[in-house]
Formats: C-alpha cells, sequence, structure tokens
C-alpha cells in the first residue's frame, strides 16, 4: 500500500510504447546462421563489443520511454530472454520489456507489416517503431523526434514523423561485391522548412518506370518548393499515432514497412482520394478533447491551405462555406472545433557532418560501424590484473584495436584496428588487420586475417590466411588454408576435415598476402 | 529621472573601502544625496576593478537592467554566454551595475568578448523545455510543447489551450487512497502547471483561470463520488470557457460593432482573436468599412489577420508600424486587444500597441480597446520593464520571402549584436478612449470597480 506520492505513478497515462524489431538479419548472413542449434541472433551480434541492440535501448531510455515491447522469432526467445534478464535489467533499470514472439522461419521471415497486425492489440498508445540495429548518433536524440511528434500531431494533426539520414559514399575499395549488394539509397521528396516527407521512392515504383519519377500535381500545388535527393536512408524510426495501427489492419496485402507501408502512408496527405477515403481512420474526430478551440484563437495559426482553397475553388456554396469556417457559429458544434488534420508524416533530417548514424543490417555497414567505434576508442591495457595477464608483453596492439574480456593474446601477435571479442585466444604471430572477430574464436599461430569478419566459436588453424572472408559461427578453418571474399559456410552433411582438405587443394595458395595497412 | 532609492544595503566592498560597516550605515544617513551618490560611485568601480582581476569565466552578466536614461554610459559586462540567461537580483541593484565597467573593465571587454542583453535581461530567455521531470501528463507536455514553439499564441488561446489540457488530466486523474479529490488533486495539478510556466511564462488569463479551477476544486463537495466530482468540474471549466471568453466575445462584437459605421476607417495592430471577431461580425452584417492592419516583427502576426479578413471579403490595407505616421491621418477609430489590463487602467498588450494608442491620442483618433473581464488583473503596472517577455531567436518566426534561404531570415545573436524582442509593452490609460467588455463601454480608469459591482472575486 502505497502512502506516498508514487502511487499517482498510476495515474499517468503511458504516451509512447516502442516497438523494437529483432528479426533475423538474413543480410547478415552467414554471421547470423546457426552454431549448431542455436541461432545467432542479429540483434545480439556485437558493435565495438556491445550488443548491437543495446544502441537503440539506450537511446530509449535516454528519451523517457518505458514500454518496451521487443518482437523476435520464436526460435530465438531463450537467448533473447536470457540478455533481457542478465544484462538489460541492469544496464536500462527504468525499460519495462515484453518480449513477443513471432512464429516464422528463417527463410521465410515475416514481413515488418505482419509483425505490427498481429500485435496490433498489444499497442494502445501512440508508438515508435525501432529496428534493432540502428546505432542512432549521440547528436540525434530521440527527444527531438518525439517533441517533433508532439507538437505536430496536436497542431495540425500529423500522423507520423520518420528520421533519415545521411550518408558519406564509402571509400573505394573498403566493401567488396562479393559480401553482398552493397546497400543503396532511396530517392525521397521532402519539404525542408516544415520538415514533411512527401514522396519515397518504392522499389515497386522503379521497376515501373526505372527513369522517371512520378509525382502528383496535388503534391507541387501544397509544397511548392520540395527537395529532391537520393543521398538519404531510411533509419526506420518511426513514430506513429496510434490511428495508423487501423489502416495498416486494413492494408492485408502490405508486407514492409519501410518499402511499402511508409511511401503510401506519404499519400493521403496531398492525395484528395485517399485523403477522403482514410482521413477519418488516420484523424478521427473523437470525443478525445483537442485543441481546435485554442488553435482558432491563437494569433499565429492559420486555418490550412486546403481549407482555404477548397473553399476557393468551390463557387456555388462559397458563401456557406466562407462563413462557416471563417465566422465562429454561437453554439460550439464539434465540426468547428476540430482542426482540419493535415494528415502529414513528419520528417528529421540527420545530416552527416553532425554525426555518423548508421544500420547495420548488412555486412557492409556492420564492419563500417564497428570500425567507426574503433575510430571513437582508443586501446589500453586491461586494468584488472587477470586480464591483463592474459596479454603477452609482446604482443604488439595498436591503440585502434578493442579487445574483450578474458581474451588471451599471445606473443609477437600482431593487432591492428580490430575489434576482438570475449573469450577469445590469438596465437603467436598472429596477425590481424581491420577484422572483427566476435566472442569465443581460437586463432592459432601465423594465422592472417585481413578485414574479415569471423563469428563465435570459429577455429582459424595454424598459418591460414583469410582475407575479407565472413565465417559462420563454429566454422573451423584448417591450418594452411587460404581464403579471399568468401563467405565461409559450416556444411553439415560432410564431415569437416576431408571437405575443406579438398578445399585447399583447389585453391591457389596466395603467396604473398596483401596485408594491407591502413 | 531620479535615481533608484537607496537602500540600506551594506555594499559588498564594505571593508575595502575603509570603514566599518556600522559607521558607514549611520554615516550614510547623514551623508547628502551628493555624497551618497558619490560614495557608491566609489564603491562600483571598486568591485568593477575586483571583478575585471577576479576569473573571467564568472557568469557575472545577468545583472539588472540598465534604466532606459542611463543607457548612454555604455556599460558593459562580462559574460561568458551572450544571451546572458540568468534572472536578476531585483530592481535594487539596477543603478549600481550599470555604471560599472566604465572604467577599467572597458578596455578589458573592448576584446570581442559578447556582451549580455543591456535591458531586459532580468527575465532572460526562455529555456528550451527539458524532459518532464516527475509526471507530467502527456497532455500537458505536449501542451507546453505548443507553447513554446509559439504555435499557440494570444491571451485566449493560451488560456483555452490550459483548461482543455487539464480537463484531460482531471479526467485521467485516479484519487490515490486516504486521500479526498479536492486536496490532492491540487498538489497534483501543481507540476504540471509549473511545467507549462516552464514553457512560457505565465499569462495573466491563465492564471486567473487557474486561480478559479483551483476555486472550484476545493469547493468540490467530498460525498460525491469521484468520477461525478471529475465530470462536475469539467462542466465547470467548461462553463468558465464558454462564459466568459466565448459569450463574452460574442457581446464584446455586438457592442464594438455598433461603434463601427459605415465609410469607417478601422485600424487595427498584430492580431487579436477579439478584433478578429468584431471586424468579421461587423462586415457580416453589413456594414462597409475597411481596415488598415499594422503590424510588426518578428512575429508578423498581422499578416494572418490580413488572410482571414481579406477572405471575408473586408477591403484592407496592411502597413508596417514605422508607416503608422503616414496613415494616421485618415483613421476614424483604433481597435486594438489585449493581453490584460491593470487596476489602474493600464493595458497591457502586443509590443508596439502603446505606440499606436499615443500616436492616436496625438491625432484625436478614439482608441477603443476590446477586452474581456477575465482579463483583469489586481496588479498595477507602470511600465513594460519590470514584467515582460522575450521572443526567443531561431527561426520560429521566420517566414516570407520564401526564394531566400531560411539562414538568411533568421536572427541570430553575433559577437557584437544582441537581438532584443520584448513581445509586450504597456499603454497608459491616458491614451485609451474607451475599453468595451462583456459588461459594458467603460473608461479605463474605472476597470478596478467592475469586479466589485459585479460581486465577483475576480
Amino acid at each position: 500500500m502505497d502512502f506516498d506520492e508514487s502511487s499517482s505513478n498510476k495515474i499517468v497515462t503511458r504516451e509512447f510504447i516502442a516497438v523494437v524489431l529483432a528479426g533475423f538479419g538474413n543480410e547478415l548472413l552467414p554471421l547470423t546462421g546457426s552454431h549448431g542449434d542455436d541461432p545467432c541472433l542479429k540483434a545480439l551480434l556485437p558493435i565495438g563489443n556491445k550488443p548491437m541492440i543495446e544502441y537503440p535501448l539506450s537511446w530509449l531510455e535516454q528519451s523517457g520511454v518505458t514500454d518496451v515491447l521487443l518482437i523476435c522469432p520464436t526460435s530465438h526467445r531463450s537467448a533473447m530472454s536470457n540478455y533481457i534478464q542478465s544484462d538489460v535489467s541492469s544496464l536500462f533499470p527504468s525499460l519495462r520489456i515484453d518480449l513477443q514472439t513471432f512464429e516464422q522461419s528463417q527463410d521465410l521471415a515475416a514481413g515488418t507489416c505482419t509483425l505490427l497486425r498481429h500485435f496490433s492489440s498489444r499497442i494502445q498508445s501512440d508508438f515508435i517503431v525501432l529496428p534493432c540495429d540502428f546505432v542512432p548518433p549521440p547528436a540525434l536524440t530521440l527527444i527531438q523526434l518525439l517533441n517533433k511528434f508532439r507538437t505536430e500531431s496536436t497542431y495540425d494533426g500529423s500522423i507520423a514523423t520518420t528520421c533519415f539520414y545521411e550518408v558519406n559514399r564509402p571509400d573505394k575499395g573498403a566493401a567488396t561485391e562479393e559480401w553482398g549488394m552493397l546497400p543503396s539509397n532511396v530517392p525521397i521528396v521532402f519539404d525542408e522548412r516544415s520538415g514533411t516527407l512527401l514522396y519515397v521512392d518504392t522499389p515497386e515504383d522503379v521497376d515501373k518506370n526505372s527513369e522517371e519519377f512520378e509525382f502528383r500535381m496535388s503534391l507541387l500545388t501544397q509544397y511548392p518548393r520540395t527537395k529532391l535527393s537520393a543521398s538519404f536512408r531510411d533509419s526506420h524510426v518511426y513514430v506513429c499515432k496510434r490511428t495508423v495501427l487501423d489502416v495498416l489492419n486494413e492494408k492485408m496485402y502490405m508486407d514492409s514497412l519501410k518499402e511499402e507501408f511508409m511511401p503510401w502512408l506519404c499519400k493521403p496527405q496531398y492525395q484528395r482520394t485517399r485523403r477522403e477515403k482514410y482521413g477519418n481512420i488516420l484523424s478521427p474526430v473523437s470525443n478525445n478533447v483537442s485543441q481546435g478551440p485554442a488553435l482558432r484563437h491563437s494569433t499565429l495559426h492559420l486555418p490550412t491551405q486546403q481549407k482555404r482553397l477548397r473553399h476557393s475553388f468551390v463557387a456555388a456554396d462559397a458563401d456557406d462555406d466562407h462563413l462557416r469556417s471563417v465566422v465562429p457559429s454561437p453554439v460550439d458544434d464539434d465540426d468547428e472545433d476540430a482542426v482540419e488534420p493535415s494528415l502529414r508524416v513528419g520528417l528529421v533530417v540527420h545530416r552527416s557532418t553532425s554525426g555518423f548514424a548508421s544500420r547495420a543490417n548488412n555486412l557492409h555497414s556492420y564492419l563500417e560501424l564497428n570500425r567507426f567505434f574503433l575510430g571513437q576508442t582508443s586501446y589500453s591495457l586491461p586494468s584488472d590484473p587477470e586480464n591483463r595477464s592474459l596479454i603477452d608483453q609482446k604482443a604488439q596492439i595498436s591503440a585502434d584495436s578493442m579487445i574483450g574480456r578474458s581474451t588471451r593474446v599471445e606473443e609477437r601477435a600482431s593487432i591492428k584496428r580490430s575489434v576482438i571479442g570475449k573469450h577469445c585466444v590469438i596465437g603467436k604471430m598472429a596477425k590481424i588487420v581491420g577484422c572483427v572477430i566476435l566472442d569465443h574464436c581460437v586463432i592459432a599461430d601465423g594465422a592472417r586475417l585481413d578485414g574479415c569478419i569471423l563469428g563465435v566459436y570459429t577455429k582459424v588453424g595454424a598459418k591460414a590466411d583469410l582475407s575479407r572472408c565472413i565465417t559462420q559461427p563454429g566454422y573451423e578453418v584448417s591450418p594452411g588454408e587460404s581464403a579471399k571474399n568468401e563467405k565461409l559456410e559450416v556444411s553439415d552433411w560432410a564431415a569437416h576435415e576431408t571437405s575443406e582438405d579438398q578445399d585447399s587443394e583447389d585453391e591457389t595458395e596466395e603467396s604473398t598476402e596483401e596485408e594491407s595497412d591502413n | 529621472m531620479a535615481p533608484a532609492p537607496l537602500l540600506e544595503v551594506h555594499p559588498p566592498n564594505g571593508p575595502s573601502n575603509g570603514e566599518a560597516p556600522a559607521d558607514q550605515q549611520k554615516s550614510q544617513k547623514q551623508m547628502t544625496k551628493q555624497e551618497r551618490r558619490e560614495l557608491q560611485e566609489r564603491q562600483r568601480a571598486a568591485k568593477a576593478a575586483k571583478t575585471a582581476t577576479g576569473a573571467n569565466g564568472k557568469p557575472q552578466g545577468g545583472k539588472p537592467a540598465n534604466q532606459p536614461a542611463a543607457g548612454g554610459g555604455a556599460p558593459s559586462r562580462k559574460t561568458a554566454d551572450a544571451a546572458s540567461k540568468l534572472p536578476s537580483t531585483g530592481p535594487a541593484k539596477t543603478i549600481e551595475k550599470a555604471k560599472a565597467g566604465q572604467s577599467s573593465a572597458a578596455d578589458q571587454l573592448a576584446k570581442n568578448q559578447a556582451r549580455g542583453l543591456l535591458i531586459f535581461s532580468h527575465f532572460g530567455l526562455p529555456k528550451p523545455v527539458s524532459s518532464a521531470k516527475g509526471d507530467i501528463h502527456p497532455v500537458i507536455a505536449r501542451t507546453a510543447l505548443q507553447f513554446s514553439s509559439f504555435k499557440i499564441t494570444g491571451a485566449n488561446a493560451r488560456c483555452i489551450a490550459t483548461l482543455t489540457a487539464f480537463k484531460t488530466v482531471i479526467q485521467d486523474y485516479v484519487t490515490p487512497p486516504n486521500n479526498t479529490l479536492s486536496r490532492h488533486l491540487m498538489t497534483y495539478l501543481s507540476p504540471q502547471i509549473s511545467h507549462l510556466v516552464a514553457a512560457r511564462p505565465m499569462s495573466v488569463t491563465m492564471g486567473n483561470a487557474i486561480r478559479q479551477v483551483k476555486l472550484d476544486i476545493s469547493g468540490s463537495d467530498i460525498d460525491l463520488p469521484e468520477q461525478d466530482a471529475k465530470d462536475a468540474l469539467c462542466r465547470k471549466i467548461d462553463t468558465y470557457i464558454r462564459e466568459r471568453i466565448i459569450i463574452a466575445d460574442q457581446v464584446i462584437q455586438e457592442t464594438a460593432g455598433n461603434k463601427i459605421k459605415d465609410d469607417d476607417v478601422i485600424l487595427t495592430y498584430a492580431r487579436s482573436s477579439v478584433v478578429e471577431k468584431v471586424l468579421l461580425e461587423a462586415h457580416a452584417s453589413g456594414r462597409k468599412f475597411s481596415v488598415i492592419v499594422v503590424d510588426s516583427r518578428p512575429m508578423l502576426e498581422g499578416k494572418r489577420l490580413l488572410a482571414m479578413l481579406s477572405e471575408a471579403g473586408i477591403a484592407c490595407t496592411y502597413v508596417l508600424l514605422p508607416a503608422l505616421g503616414s496613415v494616421i491621418g485618415e483613421v476614424s477609430t483604433v481597435l486594438v486587444g489585449a493581453h490584460s489590463i491593470h487596476t489602474n487602467g493600464a493595458v497591457y498588450s502586443r509590443a508596439g500597441t502603446a505606440l499606436v494608442a499615443m500616436m492616436a491620442k496625438r491625432h484625436s483618433v478614439p482608441v477603443v480597446v476590446c477586452c474581456e473581464t477575465y482579463k483583469f488583473s489586481e496588479t498595477i503596472q507602470l511600465d513594460s520593464f519590470t514584467k515582460n517577455e522575450l521572443a526567443p531567436l531561431g527561426d520560429l518566426f521566420s517566414s516570407f520571402p520564401n526564394n531566400k534561404p531560411r539562414e538568411s531570415l533568421t536572427l541570430e545573436n553575433k559577437p557584437n549584436l544582441e537581438i532584443l524582442n520584448p513581445l509586450y509593452d504597456l499603454t497608459p490609460p491616458t491614451c485609451i478612449t474607451a475599453v468595451v467588455t462583456e459588461v459594458g463601454v467603460i473608461p479605463p480608469n474605472s476597470i478596478s470597480s467592475i469586479p466589485v459591482a459585479l460581486g465577483r472575486l475576480l
């Protein structure tokens, strides 16, 4: 029984619920492949030795949102709930995470729209959709997005706020085609002044007409000065009103939030037919008190453009409409009180000059993000004696590397510009340059690794030479093997040794290693 | 200009003057005014010298407003920030610091140190609304954001917004056990109110409305079940809005509308929701008149009024405030709105109204203020320096022309440039011909008698 003010906690209605989507991460295969029977969660892949999902969660905690609905596939449930119980409750005490699973298989992953539709009963307030792989820059706070949403949804009936970030063009040669397609930017049309997202190019539009963009005239009539830009990427952070879910439930055929639903959602703000069809679902005239009368009295407020344009076009009952819209009637009827909603989709643009932001949903960005965090910190020998004893005196570890706990580095190993996870063993004379090595890996003596990403529990044999390879968790590289630009996956049908022996015989040995120094 | 009264305050460098404080106190009474002035100057110079050699980063700024007549002294002060945000310690030290840095500190500050605001620094600039401390209801948080981003402006609008938000808060309220609604609800509302005030300083209308709400809460019956009590409160709030704003506005529309004859030229300043209604109603009832809208930056509210009036078909002219002199000759009546009216009859309104009123008086044009009775404030205000508000900088109000990039239109503080936008000013009662309220047309000096005559507390 609370006698103190803390009981008033129950009085406050929760304003936002965050929905964090943790999927399979098929773009990150084979890193997210399964290790034996255990799945490797994309959300727990480390960036800078911190699990990926920690970044959006800390972002949420800073902004004061407490309720989190975390959706993951059923097969990942135990690993995720272990993580939540152990780490999250200590790191983010104010977050209340509700873990929900959705039955889906890796090959046939459910689309984000399907997930939201399925869990729409658990979402009863305005919600924020976050991917588990977005790493926000320190300059961009979730509070900025939330404040923009709060102001605009009350002021002119905006329905959602999105966030797009600018990406620098990657250096040539830093990324390899063999790792998969480079992520591409999405052309968008937006109004910079008011921060409104007007049009997002979808793959469907590209299929229909790959050489031209098609815009409605009504878009240009409403926003005569817009910008078209192809230097932004979608951060997949959407702050939406609850009514957006109602519309989503109607659109059963849509599967992807980013590619289908959000571009669709941008349309009602300027397309008259769609507005008429969905206007009252998106912005219902409800019993909730709105700030209509206050806005009508506000000295800096004008009724929306559309209302005024519409009234000037409709000739027949022009006088009536004029008077009704402009002169407040003596009796407060509900129509007058409601401000005509603009159904805008807001946009917060993050420029690359203000900080580095990225989504880690494919291999290139994953590597880039790790490298970015390496640039932020500088390595120093671990302070506690136990860990320090594991690292040999004669090991050469450059200042821009990161080494996890309990990792053993033996003498004369050379580590440059790399992130090494926990509980690893780096053998003597190993040369590791620009790699990301996850937990529990064993790298035998004399191995050379260059620009690789090794999954957990990978074993690299002695004097093996890997360049720009990605290994599935649990993969074993046999001694002396050499591989370049490959995705090494554990094959589960043949015996390990025989298949790899054959591989190494087939491949030509690279006599001169490419130790690409920075 | 009489110097501000000297308080019997021990100057901070008392000992350095070589006099024991006790003696000094006694001697101050015996010294002539002249000598006291000299003493003060000496103390100031000494203090300035002391602080000039003191730490540079000390936020010494924010100290008091310079009196306008003394502005010629060009005081400079050390402020680390360009826009000093510290509230003043009070008008007592006003003159003291004003002449402080003249001698020694002046040359030190000649280097590009940003100067603090010379006047109005005691209100500071509004701070950005931080994330809610404690449990702030989301509706209150949103309303506060509307205030601080100047989306809802105007005395009536803010009051209605506050009351509407309170209705939602009250409906969502749950009385904790061992408490009664009438006692606990007020403590629950206090942090919400302070959150709103942190966004923008409270207006007189909001203050009066909140006082009424608190009165209603404390008067609510203990025996009522909770939902009934809450509903009763919401009904009372609705009644307040309806009676004292909406219906009051309608009565004012009629009364002031009768003052508008055919072929009149009405002049109005910025945008008042009441005046807008009066003009639209008068036009709707068939009178033919034209309107001159006078406007000023940075808010440019007159533009919106212009849009509304010209849509309704009224012939309008739009001028900026400096052009007032050229149009005042043809004006028959000046109609302005008010933020609040004080007991001495002074009208506190958008900055620039005082100019319009004084100009009109010069040219013998009647000035009619349209104001509801709930805007009456029991305080006396003699000038617009003690209580005012500064508009925040940035691109809040940037508007036309559209072809220039946004950056060139926004005003920003630069090393040698301080931007100052007071939002309100005070029109003395001598310039006002009449005040139209819902209880009648009254001369401004009789305002204070209205509440008594109506038997109301406000």
